[in-house]
């Protein structure tokens, strides 16, 4: 046994508390404990998952409370497949920033590695807890920092992005403990096991209000449509690596919330119509908003929504298939949107507006840069042999099983919305020419940066090539997910199953 | 005191808090400024609040500790849960608000208005 | 190691290898890209067996690779075109900026043909389809010419395909539990009636996209005459070839075998013979070069299309056969084009005149191309014409028949256009300084041309593969062999070989020639084409003699009202609008904080009002 799952949680926030501290003494630490910390988390995360994956869920109790009292943390093929996907994107979103805001601003680099501290904290806490109070207020935590991120930069208007996160946040939040509240009022627990035993004892009525409200609740940071007016600005105001951290991280705790409350929680199984229905109507309204956009984030964050609505709805079909491909597409989406966020980022580096017009001829001056981002954009259309033409495959297989023919056709259509966007930015990219004028001044990106990017790509590359590579995973944590019964009863009996 | 009084109370604990609730969503709703914006907010969390303490509630009950003399009182003691909860929640509610005017000053300080309608920069 | 890895993996290892070399040096780059053509080509031709095949699974599906006999009959285009443009491709692209991107996705799409071929399964099969589409489409855009309306027109089409074929795919997944080809083609069949409509049609439009059938077409002109055209010669040659390889399979697999096929073929017939004949009239008004043999690309593939159509065992020989002549003539025209604007730098019918002394072997091929193109014995294209012809009137398409008569008429027209526009007229000044075109560039083109003579002279050489690919698709040997059903092999040859037609032709060549010597040797005289003092007139130096301009306007006005319509416009105001609706439907973010909170309340009051429709 290599650490806890409980390190996992409180080393991040641990380190949030000392990066001021130590940066007395010597202010690279500031940028460098971040970097240690998710790297350590990385390994520790990954070597707990393998040691799940060969010996079975790891339950942790804390403070020695057995389940249904105390809080506990469940480390299962999902959510340690999940708590892995996101220290490693963490780790890579640190080494994209290591120089960030350079050395003169301290101050603002300070700030910047604490909130992303308890960024990461947060959304691996909401993932891997066992308890519904213990998740609102790790998505309470992973809120707060969220706005705090967003409203990184003075100058721009990223204080009303951050503004209107945080009034859709605090609403949702309030819906979620009101879910709460109503669940502890029938069931007298806050364990999620414990509640998902005793479920159907609940009457109907008290249960579909309850799941209405977590549904608010959890949506906003799920990215669901109507609760997604916040993202696009937030992407767009935020800095850059934060974009990614929303995308690569935050999105995955919303959405692990939601999915773990329907199939666990509510313990709902086959088709979950709601899932469905929402699902479309956020991948269809977000892709096409996505159509005429001028900021390029702005058009990265609606691919993002729509992305994660298309997870949705491979959530909701409530077959292996459809849950095996919803979480290709997480990991995919997990991926390729930072690589994304991260080139697109640089290639903008210098413009004001960030618009897409002004990236003309870019391709040959950042040729790396440039390339990466076509990578990315290339994979996350979905265009074989690179990673998204998987995911993408298994979401329309997983719908044909079950005779949703309705639904290939819309995502198939909405795909090709979705190529001409990305195909509109690489054209301009590589085909027009650079005009002083109108194109920004080309920014080199740093080489830490550089390797960043690189290790996404090769990611993308070799999951294209070799699908196989992670389908394995994918299998066990699609099971793990589907497996209601057994999450129950790993969890109720902890008392025997290990303790640290 | 019978247990429709009980009930009693019970039912105006939470037609209060479901009142306050709806005020605070009124504010957040029709009101322009991004203050009584903020205040609707913690109304709403104040309502909710009180709804997760009555939750707990119970006539004559006394504090959830075993101790010499009360060795038969779990009947009577309140849930400690749900002040727990509120206690986490007050906390959290407090570092939101705090956030919010933090931003409510940047918004100031970058629009030069209060007014929800005129910070609309960021669209479409 | 399998040989069939071992060639896509020379491939896939050539590309980046050439890619990189470009940064290295350019003499590397060039030997890099000529060897990954030829390497796994000359593996191909002599290592891999029809039949052999190598199986794994990705994801958990069953996937396979193997070679068919039908499928080896496309390998030739592809690999035969494939290395020769690349050599011609060194020469001509020679200097431009950005060549190792070209040879790099030069070498994918060849690569993405082959692996369709080899594509046993609908999952490999839409891989290499799609890698295919996007190298494609990146040549298309290569030029930065209109990239945003051009090139993003061809990705919108081709993913229309590409993703109307996912959907067959997945559909029949779900169907038979087996993403192998031949499973699809096997319980086809048992399908229910809705299936048995819809996963035709979705595999029509798929194909239909590449091999440019109206109304799928509006991408081709553009793409074809935008990409450089070193590499246009194996898009029209050889990748719109893999919608009609497609199109067979399923006409051939999944039509002909349910009782609703008939209305299908008709349907494909017709939409092909309007492909021809729009095809046709619009290469006849075109004053580019370029355009004017992309249109005639379309033209020549609605061809092409009703012959598969039609499906009789003597139409697809036709269809197939023409098939491969298109490739080797269009790829030596789109060439001959290439050299054309190398070496003059304009590729307008009006602009450019009397070329014939100045670039003898590019005429030579162009004639040669030109003439196969019209259909004239004895070269290849008169074969499969013919045998079109005939496979047409004997299923009893009179209509049809008299519309590909129609076309093919028209079609002498452009023919005519392009030899004479080009090479043929007074020689201006201003191409005085014009230069035969290097010689990597021209040995291609006569290499091809001669092809074309040489099957239209021995048609058994592919006629024989042809056969045995029909076999393979489950055409019965009823008869012997397919040809013998042809009247042309039965009257003039009961072998595949046209010696007879060639011996005449050779006779009067023979003849004129010593003819020519013996008479007139002596007198022969050589003068400029402004020469004409015999016809009583001596023009000036300067006076432009040329009259390549407004041809034919008498025609064009008399099939005016079948040009009228266009339905490009459509498809354009559709796109547009569109547009117009999405950029709509994103006002919804209105930006007020306070809207996003109503959205918050309104979704909760929705989800309760509805709770019980949504949980049933």
């Amino acid at each position: 046994m290599v650490g806890s799952p409980v390190l996992l949680i409180a080393i991040p926030l641990l380190a949030a508390f000392l990066i001021p501290l130590l940066g007395i003494f010597w202010k690279e630490l500031v940028r460098i404990i971040p970097g240690l910390v998710l790297g350590y988390l990385t390994i520790l995360s990954a070597s707990l998952y393998i040691d799940v994956l060969n010996t079975g869920t790891i339950v942790e109790t804390i403070a020695g409370w057995r389940a249904p009292w105390g809080i506990n943390l469940v480390f299962s093929p999902l959510t340690g497949f999940l708590a892995t996907l996101m220290t490693f994107i963490g780790f890579i979103i640190w080494l994209y920033s290591y120089r960030f805001k350079r050395n003169v601003e301290f101050e603002a680099a300070k700030k910047y590695f604490i909130f992303l501290m308890l960024l990461v904290a947060g959304s691996i806490g909401i993932v891997i807890t066992g308890d519904i109070f213990n998740q609102f207020v790790f998505i309470e935590i992973v809120g707060i920092s969220a706005y705090a991120l967003t409203a990184f930069y003075t100058g721009r208007n990223s204080a009303e992005a951050a503004f209107k996160y945080l009034i859709m946040g605090s609403l949702s939040a309030s819906a979620l403990l009101i879910a709460i509240i109503l669940i502890y009022s029938q069931l007298g627990t806050l364990n999620m096991a414990e509640i998902a035993a005793n479920i159907h004892n609940m009457p109907p009525q008290y249960r579909v209000t309850a799941m209405i409200f977590f549904i608010i609740g959890i949506g906003v940071e799920a990215e669901i449509f109507p609760l997604n007016g916040w993202a696009p600005d937030a992407y767009t105001e935020a800095p850059g690596p934060v974009g990614s951290a929303f995308a690569g991280i935050v999105v995955k705790a919303g959405i692990y919330a939601m999915v773990r409350m329907m199939f666990t929680l509510f313990d709902i199984s086959g088709p979950m119509q709601i899932l469905i229905i929402i699902g479309m109507i956020t991948l269809v309204v977000a892709e096409t908003s996505a159509l005429r956009q001028v900021q390029l984030k702005r058009m990265l964050a609606y691919s993002s929504i729509g992305q994660m609505g298309l997870v949705l709805v491979a959530f909701g079909m409530g077959t292996k298939a459809g849950v095996f491909a919803a979480l290709f597409l997480m990991l995919n989406h997990a991926i390729i949107k930072p690589l994304l966020f991260f080139s697109g980022s640089y290639l903008v580096f210098n413009s004001k507006e960030k618009n897409i017009s002004e990236m003309s001829g870019l391709g040959k001056l950042m040729p790396f840069t440039a390339a990466f981002f076509a990578l990315g954009s290339f994979a996350i259309v979905g265009l074989p042999p690179f990673a998204g033409f998987w995911s993408k495959l298994s979401v329309l297989t997983a719908a044909a099983n079950d005779g949703l023919l309705l639904i290939i056709a819309i995502v198939l259509l909405v795909s090709i919305v979705e190529i001409v966007y990305y195909f509109r930015v690489i054209n301009r990219i590589y085909f027009f020419k650079f005009d002083k004028a109108t194109s920004v001044v080309p920014h080199k990106p740093r080489v830490n940066a550089l390797i960043a990017m690189a290790i996404l790509a090769i990611l993308i590359l070799v999951i294209g090539f070799y699908p196989d590579s992670v389908s394995e995973i994918l299998n066990r944590a699609s099971e793990d997910l589907l497996n209601t019964p057994d999450y129950i009863k790993n969890v109720l009996s902890t008392g025997q199953s290990l303790t640290y | 005191m019978n247990i429709e009084n009980i009930e009693i109370i019970r039912i105006g604990v939470y037609a209060t808090s479901i009142l306050l609730i709806l005020i605070g969503l009124y504010a957040v709703l029709t009101k322009k400024s991004l203050i009584k914006i903020i205040i609707g907010l913690s109304i709403i969390d104040g309502g909710i609040h009180l709804l997760l303490i009555g939750i707990g509630y119970i006539k004559n009950g006394t504090a959830p500790i075993f101790s010499p003399g009360f060795e038969n009182a779990s009947a009577q003691m309140v849930d400690p849960v749900p002040q727990a909860l509120v206690l986490t929640a007050i906390v959290i509610g407090f570092g939101v608000t705090a956030v919010a005017l933090a931003l409510i000053i940047r918004l100031y300080r970058h629009h030069n208005t209060l007014k929800i309608d005129e910070i609309k920069n960021l669209k479409w | 190691m399998e040989i069939i890895y071992l060639i896509f993996i020379l491939f896939l290892s050539g590309a980046i290898a050439t890619f990189l070399l470009g940064k290295v040096s350019k003499r590397l780059r060039d030997i890099a890209f000529i060897t990954t053509l030829v390497v796994p080509s000359v593996l191909f031709f002599t290592q891999i067996n029809i039949g052999q095949t190598v199986d794994f699974s990705v994801l958990g599906i069953h996937l396979s690779w193997g070679i068919t006999n039908f499928s080896y009959i496309f390998a030739y285009i592809v690999l035969g075109l494939g290395v020769l443009a690349g050599i011609y491709a060194v020469a001509a692209m020679k200097g431009k900026e950005n060549l190792g991107f070209f040879f790099f996705n030069y070498i994918l799409s060849i690569m993405a043909m082959m692996g369709i071929l080899f594509s046993r399964d609908l999952i490999s099969f839409f891989v290499f389809w799609e890698i295919m589409t996007w190298s494609s489409y990146l040549m298309v855009v290569f030029t930065g010419k209109d990239v945003q309306k051009v090139g993003i027109k061809y990705f919108i089409f081709s993913a229309i395909g590409a993703y109307a074929m996912l959907m067959a795919i997945v559909i029949t997944y779900s169907l038979t539990g087996s993403m192998m080809i031949s499973n699809l083609i096997f319980a086809f069949p048992d399908f229910e009636f809705g299936m048995q409509i819809l996963i035709p049609v979705l595999l029509l439009i798929g194909f239909g996209v590449k091999s440019a059938m109206m109304p799928l077409h509006v991408w081709a002109v553009g793409s074809y005459s935008h990409s450089p055209m070193a590499y246009t010669a194996v898009f029209s040659g050889a990748l719109s070839k893999m919608g009609i390889y497609g199109m067979i399979i399923v006409m051939a697999g999944l039509v002909s075998r349910i009782p609703e096929g008939y209305w299908f073929r008709e349907v494909i017939a017709w939409m092909g013979a309007i492909t021809a004949v729009g095809g046709t009239l619009w290469a006849v008004a075109q004053d580019d070069a370029k355009k004017m043999l992309a249109y005639s690309s379309v033209a020549q593939l609605g061809y092409i299309i009703i012959g598969i159509a039609i499906g009789t065992p003597l139409a697809m020989l036709a269809s197939l056969f023409m098939a491969i002549l298109h490739g080797m003539f269009k790829g030596t025209l789109f060439m001959a084009v290439g050299a054309i604007e190398k070496q003059t730098g304009t590729t307008n019918f009006t602009e450019v005149t009397g070329l014939i002394r100045k670039m003898p072997f590019t005429f030579l091929a162009s004639l040669m191309s030109i003439i196969a193109l019209a259909g004239i014995p004895p070269l290849g294209g008169f074969i499969g014409k013919w045998m079109l012809y005939e496979s047409v009137i004997g299923s009893n398409h009179y209509l049809l028949i008299i519309v590909i008569f129609f076309s093919s008429t028209a079609a002498f027209l452009y023919c005519y256009k392009f030899l004479f526009g080009f090479f043929l007229g007074q020689e201006e000044k201003e191409w005085a300084h014009v230069k035969e075109a290097p010689a990597m560039m021209v040995v291609p083109m006569v290499i091809l041309a001669i092809g074309t003579f040489i099957f239209g002279v021995f048609p058994g050489l592919i006629l024989n593969p042809i056969d045995a690919g029909l076999q393979e698709l489950g055409y019965a040997v009823t008869q012997g062999r397919y040809w013998e059903m042809s009247v042309l092999f039965n009257e003039w040859g009961d072998t595949v070989v046209l010696q007879p037609i060639l011996y005449t032709i050779l006779a009067v060549f023979v003849f004129f020639l010593a003819f020519v010597l013996t008479k007139n040797f002596k007198k022969t005289r050589y003068v400029s084409t402004k020469d004409i003092s015999s016809s009583g007139e001596i023009p000036k130096e300067h006076e432009n003699l040329t009259f390549s301009r407004g041809f034919f306007q008498p025609f064009l006005r008399s099939v005016e009202p079948l040009m009228r319509r266009k339905i490009d416009p459509y498809y354009n105001s559709f796109g547009r609008g569109m547009e117009a609706i999405f950029d709509f439907v994103r006002r919804i973010y209105t930006g007020n904080g306070q809207t996003y909170a109503l959205y918050v309340v309104v979704f909760a009051l929705l989800l309760l009002i509805f709770k019980d429709r949504l949980w049933g």
